[in-house]
């Protein structure tokens, strides 16, 4: 695949959350404002990109019986690394994504792209692979961030929306976020079903 | 811990505060397994196994080990370790001596490691129950016992959705929502009639 | 058996290197994390005790409390206070003069429902501190109760009683114990 290629498909056709399903807990968790949402993005994204080069990096040397608990000490190590230096430099963030940020570690886009992926190719391929994913799970938790922030607060990065309204507080709550991503990922596959058939 | 304690962790943990339904912990599973009965009992029951375990393990291991040495930065690193090293062995055993329920359980099994409700409910354990440094009186014992509740409340929407889901063959779900959109939104109602719960109070 | 030892041996290289460098990084963040932590403390202390200027931390049994003195001369105290709210523990900070009247309520850490408890530190467009605690100031802690002179949050009034229960105990608590 191209270079560029590499780094394009986790934004749109493999998607992590919409097309793959994978790291839906923080998803729905954490999308409560976009700002939420973009701190877990840009964070996960961080963890992707520093396992997935380490993990490409040991591939060779790592025998492949022990290589998932190899892997998760590594995720883990990264995660780790994110939870102390937003406890040091952004402990507002911090304390509203709360155990969301140690969770990273079981994000199933992590794990699953250091074994579907950085475990079997190069580290530059892996780390294009890595952002792209990164990007991709982040701009899909800011739209689901942004339609449940609008819909259940009346605001947006916190600034309110202009237009008053009383917002339905449901979907902020639990039950928002199920419907929010349900009736998107019905969305995408409508609209991908339609270019299948087209061509 | 007092009786008012005990029920109050019981029924938050696997009514009120669900670990599905109002934490989002454990979703993966969730919309992969949640297809037909058996399966999701049987997974809800081997998750059920993990947590409460899982939780007495790696509080014992908090206590002892990481605050007695300053270590509490190797949190993540070391409660995810052990829950691999246990799910693995409860695969090695469950081999043995269980081979019929190992075989329908398959990969799932070992899914359970990167299962968030079962490293989300060890970390939870902590933040709840040993503020600041300190263990609460019977933190132990909550501990575990919110592991429990968690495993619980896990089967119980499994099962729950299990029984819709297989309800739902026989309807006409529009080709675009097929299969995940509609768990999704069911889910989202499943999530909304329990959020009634949140006005117990004990 | 060879084969266990050098699985056994590369888990544990990498788990070593991983300590070590989560040791390196914890050593750089930590005093930052410390003072983010003092910060926070310093500036609630100041704002549920208006006019204080230096806080001495004490301890009588099992309560923790800050004397809040300005320029010298002892105003009043700070109770740290943790409640058990809905979605796990509030952690609080009254600040209450030297007769048992309240100058200040701050809440620091809580886990109460988004949009419903967490309504108790939400401050409305053009005010400058949450409402539902500013209803705390002025009032004798051993009078409050919701319902009789405090207003709870609608919808939250499980929220708004554990945090209106503890401040009015803790004071009481205090009270008695300093002999007034």
């Amino acid at each position: 695949m191209r270079i560029t290629g590499e780094l394009v498909k986790g934004l749109w056709r493999e998607n992590p959350t919409f097309r793959m399903m994978l790291g839906l807990c923080p998803t729905l968790a954490v999308s409560t404002s976009v700002v939420n949402g973009l701190g877990m993005g840009i964070s996960a994204t961080f963890v992707l990109v520093g396992s997935s080069a380490m993990v490409s990096m040991v591939r060779n040397v790592v025998p492949e019986k022990v290589r998932i608990p190899c892997f998760i000490v590594i995720i883990a190590t990264f995660v780790t690394i994110v939870e102390l230096m937003m406890k040091a430099y952004t402990p507002l963030l911090s304390r509203s994504l709360g155990i969301y940020v140690p969770l990273i570690v079981v994000n199933c886009v992590v794990l699953g792209r250091a074994e579907a992926f950085a475990s079997k190719k190069g580290v530059w391929r892996s780390v294009l692979d890595a952002l792209g994913m990164g990007m991709g799970f982040t701009w899909a938790l800011c739209v689901i961030s942004a339609i449940r922030e609008v819909a259940g607060n009346g605001t947006i990065f916190g600034y309110p929306v202009g237009v008053s309204f009383s917002p339905p507080l449901f979907m902020i709550l639990a039950p928002g976020a199920l419907l929010t991503i349900g009736l998107l990922i019905g969305l995408i596959n409508h609209l991908s079903l339609r270019e299948d058939g087209r061509r | 811990m007092t009786g008012e304690m005990f029920i109050s962790i019981i029924i938050g943990t696997i009514f009120v505060n669900n670990f599905i339904l109002s934490r989002f912990l454990g979703l993966c599973p969730f919309i992969g397994v949640s297809k037909q009965s058996g399966p999701a009992l049987s997974m809800g029951l081997a998750v059920t196994f993990v947590t409460t375990t899982a939780s007495l393990i790696t509080w014992v291991i908090y206590d002892l080990v990481l605050v007695r040495f300053h270590l509490e930065y190797l949190r993540t690193l070391s409660f995810i370790l052990v829950i691999a090293f246990f799910v693995q062995f409860v695969d090695i055993v469950m081999q043995k001596k269980m081979p019929s329920l190992h075989k329908m359980l398959g990969i799932y099994l070992a899914l359970i490691t990167t299962n968030c409700a079962v490293f989300g409910v060890t970390v939870l354990n902590i933040d709840m129950f040993y503020p600041r440094g300190k263990p609460m009186a019977g933190g132990l014992g909550m501990a575990v016992l919110q592991g429990l509740g968690a495993g619980i409340g896990f089967t119980l929407a499994m099962v729950l959705m299990s029984g819709i889901r297989e309800r739902l063959e026989y309807a006409e779900v529009p080709k675009c929502f097929k299969d995940i959109p509609i768990t999704f939104i069911i889910a989202s109602l499943m999530s909304l009639a329990f959020l009634g719960f949140c006005g117990f109070s004990v | 058996m060879g084969q266990m030892i050098r699985f056994g041996l590369v888990l544990g290289v990498i788990c070593l290197v991983a300590t070590l460098v989560l040791a390196a990084v914890h050593e750089v963040t930590k005093p930052k994390i410390e003072e983010q932590a003092r910060i926070e403390r310093e500036a609630a202390l100041k704002e549920v005790s208006p006019g204080a200027d230096t806080f001495k931390a004490e301890t009588a049994d099992d309560i923790e409390y800050y004397e809040a003195y300005k320029g010298g001369e002892l105003t009043g105290y700070c109770l740290k206070l943790m409640a058990r709210g809905y979605g796990g523990y509030i952690h609080m900070v009254a600040g209450i003069d030297k007769d048992g009247v309240i100058t200040g309520v701050r809440i620091l850490e809580h886990a109460e429902t988004p949009g419903l408890g967490s309504k108790m530190t939400e401050v409305k467009p053009g005010e400058e501190d949450p409402w539902f605690l500013r209803q705390f100031v002025g009032k004798s802690a051993a009078s409050i109760e919701v319902k009789k002179n405090i207003d709870a949050i609608t919808g939250a009034t499980i929220s708004s009683r554990v945090v209106t229960d503890a401040v009015r105990e803790g004071a009481d608590k205090l009270m008695k114990k300093l002999g007034k």
